[in-house]
């Protein structure tokens, strides 16, 4: 069979093998336990009892819908993603912008200093921020000491608090790591560019906004996909600083998955399956969207 | 065209992988931190109700299986100081019995490890992972049994006296008449008041003792305003008032398998006690697990504590406090004392015990009442703490020792004689799902989450149950 093979057919078949072992494993750790969790997805009751539904997408077209909690736990996840996305990349590019200052000194003990928090486990960060918002913590504290509140703010029990903890958290471990592809952007814009505008006479401003901008918009594309999905995939701080309280007003939509599946002992594994396949065509849905609208070829 | 196409499919090819990638990784990362801090911050007790480990665990943990020599047990259990010392004093007693038993014991870091081991277990089919015995938490084997009926050997062939425990005690661990666990702590509720407080407002312990809540709820007034003391905290993420104040007048939240909360009188009376306490500050909820302990009772906020005797150990760490404690009932609606129970565990044989007349043998001699029990349960008070509710073992002198932190009180002797009159109540799989929805109804109307209609928050909560009890 060999020799019937051109030499580019030889190639293209090379290519192949090269591709399969990494192919093989996406197709096993990735896309055959997507397929089961459909499966599952089509399935009602607890633990080890599931059979199917009756319909067979009766958790898609009744249950879901019917769910407060579950429409709640949306909302909330878009309340964080418009609020949050936003503030935390204009913070991000500026300080990119900052730290990619040829003048200033010490850039790489800073860029390292905002990256930081990128470091710090999730869980842990998340406890902190709980233990500094408690009733009794820093925050208060401080707050108390400084004389601008007379008693104690329950910050974690309040629900517009809450979400706000929530938000500050998320863009104090984030920013610095959008920062890091920003950075990496401009590196790949040719000084020459800027030389270029300030010879016409372009102040600041009007660079920022018609060189970087523009030339990072690959970069700025990227950066928001990514937000997007992680923050529709919030778990950690859900779970771990407000515990989805207070009264489900600050619970993200995979805390509410792995409560239904684990978290309460009861084990609806069909029902948790559907609602990630729900989060995970909006996550398709709002990736499309970026993509198109980012996207500026033909 | 072609090329948006496949730039699609390559975005929805790795968003998928994303999906999967970062959900993993996520609460693989939240397994164990929580329980870390709550171990560190809390002594004994904090096993049973700390709702820091219901809610943020997952993982496989890894129990270790079994052994090959026949005269050794494996069990999992968790808490080094309240019910491993209970264990060892055990293997110890059986010792005399048979002198080659030896018991490993696998001490994991909370409850929920054994929850999800099993559920790993029986959701792969293969409880080969298991240890032959492990310690359950009483509110959830309900429920585990009927999920991963396979997953558990029944307690029928061993050598114990049911009636030499609380009735209520063992309503947990029975299930259609069928006994599957040997009780080892007794999770009789106490309510503890600082006697030099209530002194301070012209009262005694025998002014709160018996009344209705109403009186209480005067009481809390008053000393809220000249101490600024709460007379009750509770963790709110996940409370257990509820539960405690409808067992406390002999009723249950459930009925034939329903919900029976909605339309309820007297469970709307009770939750509007909790409201009117939190609104006036008499009643503290605190957002969390470490907040209720450390803040709230450690950190010396309130004036009186109800929950589970095994919260006792957390009192007992403000040593400045020591004498000025004691514990009595619970108030009721009528103001006759009322009696609960909140927490507790029990041990399971597991379907992978291959010894399993060894395993009865030993339950039943230890923590069963047998001739070992009086050591068992005498070990496990001095060194874990660990109260029983097998009456002929908290007859023994250990019990009748006064308690001089709690002003010189016997309290176990009180605490095992107020076990007895624990109302046996309906207990149901989903009785975590519905204190959830019940929280989430006591936030809502109280002013600081709104001030909603109570009735109506209580009927959504109804609702919320018979949904999640239909999926």
């Amino acid at each position: 069979m060999n020799k019937k093979m051109t030499v580019t057919r030889k190639q293209q078949f090379a290519g192949w093998i090269f591709l399969a072992p990494a192919t093989l494993l996406i197709f096993i750790m990735s896309f055959y336990p997507m397929v089961q969790a459909f499966i599952t997805s089509l399935k009602t009751g607890s633990g080890v009892k599931l059979k199917w539904g009756n319909p067979l997408f009766v958790n898609y077209i009744k249950n879901i819908p019917a769910d407060k909690i579950f429409i709640r736990s949306m909302g909330n996840t878009f309340l964080y993603l418009i609020i949050e996305v936003p503030i935390m990349l204009v913070l991000a590019i500026l300080l990119a912008q900052i730290l990619n200052n040829r003048d200033l000194k010490f850039r790489g003990l800073f860029r390292t200093m905002v990256f930081m928090p990128c470091a710090v486990s999730l869980v842990s960060y998340a406890l902190i921020f709980r233990t500094l918002f408690a009733r009794e913590g820093l925050i208060n504290s401080m707050l108390m000491g400084l004389g601008l509140i007379s008693s104690n703010i329950n910050w974690l029990g309040t629900t517009g608090t809450a979400r706000a903890v929530i938000i500050i958290g998320l863009i104090w471990r984030w920013t610095g790591y959008n920062m890091v592809f920003y950075l990496a952007g401009l590196q790949n814009i040719e000084y020459s560019v800027y030389e270029a505008a300030k010879i016409d006479g372009a102040n600041g401003w009007k660079t920022f906004w018609h060189i970087t901008v523009p030339l990072l918009k690959p970069t700025i594309v990227m950066t928001a996909i990514m937000s997007i999905n992680g923050t529709l995939q919030l778990f950690d701080e859900s779970v771990n600083l407000t515990n989805g309280g207070p009264a489900n007003t600050s619970i993200t939509m995979s805390h509410y998955v792995w409560n239904e599946a684990f978290g309460q002992g009861v084990g609806h594994f069909g029902y948790a399956s559907a609602m990630s396949f729900v989060i995970f065509i909006m996550v398709a849905v709002l990736a499309a969207i970026n993509m198109k609208v980012g996207d500026t070829r033909d | 065209m072609k090329k948006k196409v496949l730039a699609l499919i390559m975005a929805g090819a790795m968003t998928a992988g994303m999906l999967t990638a970062c959900g993993g990784s996520a609460t693989s990362d939240a397994g164990s931190a929580p329980e870390a801090t709550a171990e560190a911050t809390e002594e004994a007790a904090a096993e049973e109700a700390a709702p820091a480990e219901e809610a943020a665990e997952e993982g496989t943990t890894d129990l270790g299986g079994i052994s090959d020599d026949p005269n050794t047990l494996t069990v999992a259990a968790w808490d080094a100081n309240f019910n491993i010392p209970a264990l060892e004093a055990a293997a110890a007693a059986y010792k005399t019995k048979n002198p080659d038993f030896k018991l490993e014991i696998n001490t994991v870091s909370g409850s929920s490890d054994v929850e999800n081991a099993v559920t790993n277990a029986a959701q792969a089919g293969d409880y080969s992972t298991l240890p032959d015995i492990v310690l359950f938490q009483d509110h959830w084997i309900q429920q585990y049994v009927s999920n991963y009926p396979d997953a558990w050997k029944d307690l029928s062939g061993a050598n114990i006296d049911w009636s030499d425990f609380g009735a209520e005690k063992l309503s947990y661990s029975t299930i259609d008449g069928v006994h599957y666990g040997a009780p080892v702590d007794n999770g009789t509720a106490i309510f503890a008041y600082r006697t030099d407080i209530l002194e301070e407002c012209g009262y005694t312990i025998d002014d709160v003792t018996g009344i209705t809540w109403d009186r209480w709820l005067e009481i809390g007034r008053e000393v809220k305003e000249k101490t600024g003391k709460y007379l009750l905290s509770m963790d709110h993420s996940g409370d257990d008032l509820p539960y405690m104040f409808m067992q406390a007048e002999g009723l249950s939240q459930w009925k034939n398998g329903d919900p029976d909360i909605a339309g309820n009188e007297t469970y709307q009376k009770l939750l509007q006690v909790i409201v009117d306490g939190a609104n006036d500050g008499v009643i503290l909820l605190c957002n969390s697990w470490s907040e209720y302990t450390d803040e709230s009772i450690v950190g010396d906020q309130v004036a009186g504590v109800m929950n589970g005797n095994w919260i006792i150990p957390t009192i007992k760490q403000v040593a400045e406090n020591s004498g000025k404690w004691e514990l009595t009932t619970i108030p009721t609606l009528s103001g006759k004392e009322g009696y609960a129970s909140n927490g507790g565990s029990s041990l399971y044989i597991t379907a992978n015990c291959q010894n399993v007349d060894l395993a009865q043998d030993f339950l039943a001699y230890t923590f069963g009442g047998g001739e070992g029990s009086i050591e068992t349960y005498d070990n496990a008070l001095k060194n874990g703490g660990v109260i029983t509710c097998c009456i002929s073992a908290g007859k023994s002198s250990v019990y009748q020792e006064p308690d001089a932190y709690f002003n010189g009180q016997p309290i176990y002797a009180d605490i095992v004689a107020m076990g007895a009159n624990v109302p046996v109540v309906e207990q149901n799989d989903f009785h975590y799902n519905l204190r959830t929805a019940v929280g989430t109804a006591i936030t809502n109307a109280t002013t600081a989450g709104g001030g909603s209609d109570l009735a109506a928050e209580i009927q959504a909560a109804q609702d919320d149950i018979v949904r999640q009890m239909n999926l």
